[in-house]
């Protein structure tokens, strides 16, 4: 047996060098210290976007992208197909714990200030994989074309028709026309399932390719720490093995959701119907959207929901930029107020959330 | 002078009654007094006017016409100074009647008890509408009391006594060119089916009590039938029919029920009308007739019934009861469902039981298969209402669970739908009829238990699974902890 395995090890080495890719995981290493859980969530981030791959794509096998077999497509698949419930089930989940495990991984990053020099393109592809994630999460949640998704699209892509000069053109782009119809939902699908995959695996693999190039960030303290007071631990198999661990904590949790809770599928779109009382985006929105309801139709003339538009792109814009504007962290001085701009950031997405839910 | 007063109290009467008093007032009005012997038209409404009710208390041509009818200057009684109108135009009528007659103080001069609503009222009608618009020849006061002939209602030649004001509605209502000027689509025909009614021949008759055009159109309020405020409004004709028919006092000596509104109110036609204000749901005119109104024969209760549910009138009239009853002549729909006083059918009225109708003819000992078919039927709509039920509960349980089962709660439709074809079906009274469409829900109720019973299944079957899923990736992470204690214990 053991024969047959170096033999195998023997014909791949001899065509691709394999010594020099076991000496590369070998060398690498991930810093422990008190802040190391915060490394994972990138981690958990991969493994939930590996299975909305998987479940994604068995999904497709079953679903009709049109106006008249969306719904019952998935209801097909959810009442007719083998694990089709689960499957749903789990590509719904996961997609919510997957957004959650991107907010989190960009926040500790934000917080351990890991975005600082020479990482400023990790955390740039790290934003539009953030922005890329929650595309998924808009396009996905008007596929099944029930009633909650058809309301809150329209809703959703009413936004950016507030914006002068472009801002009924991109209304148009987004919805192929002036209202949410077939088209839409058939420019959404093409969206989900080829477009944003294409994109995501690029900047994801350019993501991953940085972290792996630039090794994982040390803590701002370990700039001072002499080496021996570095405590370290090899990527392979310590800390490979440590996120499989936790991977398959999320892959039991993931399990528990889909069966315990399974995703509802609601009541067919109509589009002659009055809008439900009470239509709220995905979980993810909220906070923006809660923030677009409590501007004034007009502030000092301006119309309420475009400076509410512009505001969250300029915020956008400045975290997207943080790295170069950030100018103490990179020269080894504090920066305290990275720190409160995030607590703030934080605080305000949950409490507007909350009040998103409460409201 | 006392003895004259008496004298004088005891001949008013009589005088009022022969028209020598109005003789008398009309000889001090100078208009009558020139009219009289004018001769051709102009001589016509002195001739009559003596009989007119105005004539008799006193009121003279200019009470209605202005002028000064104390002079005997044509001039002067008819000059505009004067304040004569000349001929009133058609349309200004109601308006110069109202002038006394919605003048209550006034009204009450002459009889204390004297309605004044009459205006008022006319305002309200339909003909009011054509009147306000200018239309002279639609009805107003005079086109149904008269002009200078004018009786009391309750005179018998009034012509709008009740057995004359079948004449006067119908002077213009059987007019069919005169009906489409104002609504082409409202029948003519009223008078033809009147005369065929009871109401009808009764008033032909002489008999002034019985129903005739005002009874229930009202005198000067008349509305469109299809207005909410009309006393022939499908919702309303209940009521209006009752204040007759539910008065045992008037009713007397017509030797008929009085309890039929009491019935009906609680029938399952009346709450549909008058509780929910379904006005699809029948009003007596549905049944009787309106105009025509009789009460429905032996033979002609299904026909009557059949026009609303024509289904079960067809599958009665082909099934081996319809001979049945016409040769015992008993009234078909009536003899089970009853007539005013109409139940929601239940399913125990099928059946042997006590509470069943078909035990009413059908006993144990009967030599046809009534009995036996009776049983059979309701055991079989019971067995499709037990599974209809099951699968709902089923279907429901599944629901409740998450379980995505919206083909069944579909299929439920059909099995309701199938449960409403059998109790159709049972006026065919036909075993193998009637078996078609109970088979089919029957199957379609276990179709549906067995899916709902299948996805409860599956619900258990997906938490067993979730827990042998939980346990090995369970055992699986607690190797991977075990392995990577090992590896950093090594090191």
């Amino acid at each position: 047996m053991a024969g047959t395995i170096k033999k195998i090890h023997d014909w791949f080495d001899i065509r691709y060098r394999l010594d020099a890719l076991k000496q590369f995981m070998a060398e690498k290493s991930v810093p422990v210290h008190r802040g190391s859980m915060w490394y994972y969530f990138g981690g958990v981030s991969l493994f939930l976007f590996i299975i909305q791959v998987a479940t994604g794509i068995l999904l497709l096998m079953y679903y009709k992208g049109s106006e008249d077999a969306a719904f019952e497509s998935v209801q097909f698949v959810v009442a007719k197909v083998r694990f089709g419930w689960l499957i749903r089930s789990v590509h719904s989940w996961s997609a919510n714990l997957m957004i959650l495990a991107v907010f989190i991984h960009m926040f500790s990053v934000f917080f351990t200030k890991a975005y600082r020099r020479p990482r400023e393109l990790t955390w740039i592809t790290g934003f539009f994989l953030l922005v890329f994630s929650l595309t998924f999460g808009f396009s996905g949640y008007l596929l099944p074309w029930n009633t909650l998704s058809f309301f809150a699209t329209k809703v959703g892509t009413d936004i950016p028709g507030v914006l002068p000069l472009v801002g009924q053109y991109f209304l148009e782009l987004l919805r192929a026309g002036q209202d949410v119809t077939g088209a839409t939902l058939s420019r959404f699908f093409g969206l989900h399932v080829a477009l944003l995959p294409g994109i995501f695996v690029v900047v994801l693999a350019l993501h991953l390719l940085f972290v792996q190039r630039q090794g994982i960030s040390e803590p701002e303290s370990w700039v001072t720490l002499p080496d021996s007071q570095k405590k370290r631990m090899p990527f392979f198999p310590n800390f490979v093995l440590r996120d499989l661990l936790l991977w398959l904590i999320v892959l039991n949790i993931l399990a528990i959701l889909a069966v315990f809770f399974p995703w509802e599928l609601g009541q067919k779109a109509d589009p002659f119907a009055s809008a439900p009382a009470g239509i709220k985006p995905e979980w993810y929105f909220l906070f923006a959207f809660q923030t677009l309801k409590f501007i004034p139709a007009k502030v000092f003339s301006i119309d309420g929901e475009l400076l509410g538009v512009l505001a969250f792109a300029v915020v956008g814009v400045l975290w997207l930029l943080v790295p170069f504007w950030d100018r103490r962290t990179p020269t080894g001085r504090r920066n305290r107020l990275i720190n409160y701009v995030g607590i703030v950031a934080v605080l305000y997405v949950i409490v507007m959330t909350i009040l998103g839910y409460l409201l | 002078m006392r003895n004259l007063t008496w004298v004088a109290l005891i001949l008013l009467p009589f005088c009022l009654g022969s028209g020598a008093f109005a003789q008398a007032s009309s000889a001090k009005d100078q208009c009558y007094t020139c009219h009289a012997g004018l001769g051709d038209q102009l001589q016509k409404p002195a001739d009559v006017y003596v009989k007119d009710v105005h004539s008799r208390v006193g009121l003279t041509c200019a009470s209605c016409h202005g002028g000064d009818a104390t002079s005997d200057d044509p001039e002067k009684a008819m000059s505009k100074q004067a304040g004569f109108i000349g001929v009133p135009k058609r349309s200004a009528i109601p308006t110069l009647c109202g002038k006394c007659h919605g003048n209550a103080e006034y009204m009450k001069t002459y009889d204390p008890n004297v309605r004044t609503d009459q205006l008022e009222k006319y305002r309200g009608s339909v003909h009011a509408r054509e009147n306000v618009r200018g239309d002279g020849n639609i009805a107003q006061c005079v086109t149904c009391h008269g002009v200078h002939d004018i009786l009391p209602v309750n005179n018998l030649d009034s012509r709008v006594y009740p057995t004359n004001v079948i004449k006067v509605c119908s002077a213009c209502h059987s007019d069919a060119n005169f009906i489409k000027a104002y609504n082409p689509g409202l029948p003519v025909d009223q008078l033809e089916k009147y005369r065929t009614s009871v109401h009808g021949k009764r008033i032909l008759s002489g008999d002034s009590k019985a129903a005739s055009c005002a009874s229930c159109h009202s005198s000067h309020d008349i509305r469109a039938a299809n207005d909410p405020k009309s006393s022939v409004y499908v919702i309303s004709i209940p009521q209006t029919c009752a204040r007759c028919h539910s008065d045992a006092q008037y009713m007397r000596g017509y030797r008929i029920p009085t309890d039929q509104y009491s019935k009906f109110v609680k029938s399952v036609h009346g709450k549909a009308l008058l509780e929910k204000h379904d006005t699809g749901a029948p009003s007596c005119n549905r049944c009787h007739g309106n105009h025509g109104a009789v009460p429905p024969g032996v033979k002609s209760i299904s026909n009557v019934c059949g026009t609303c549910h024509s289904l079960n009138a067809d599958l009665f009239a082909s099934s081996p009861h319809k001979k049945a009853f016409d040769e015992r002549k008993i009234p078909e729909c009536d003899v089970c469902h009853g007539n005013h006083e109409v139940e929601p059918p239940t399913d125990d009225m099928l059946g042997v039981s006590q509470a069943a109708t078909c035990t009413n003819c059908h006993k144990p000992d009967d030599q046809s298969k009534g009995y036996a078919v009776a049983a059979q039927m309701w055991a079989l709509v019971d067995t499709l209402k037990r599974m209809d039920d099951s699968a709902k509960k089923v279907i429901a349980d599944a629901e409740n669970k998450g379980m995505e089962v919206s083909d069944a709660r579909f299929a439920l439709n059909d099995v309701r739908q199938a449960l409403i074809e059998s109790r159709t079906m049972v006026h065919s009274f036909d075993l193998m009829k009637f078996k078609l469409p109970a088979s089919r829900g029957l199957e379609l109720a276990a179709g549906s238990v067995k899916t709902g019973e299948d996805a409860i299944k599956n619900y258990y079957f997906r938490r067993t699974g979730l827990g042998i899923l939980t346990l090995i990736i369970s055992i699986l992470a607690l190797g991977l902890y075990m392995k990577i204690r090992k590896i950093e214990k090594k090191r």
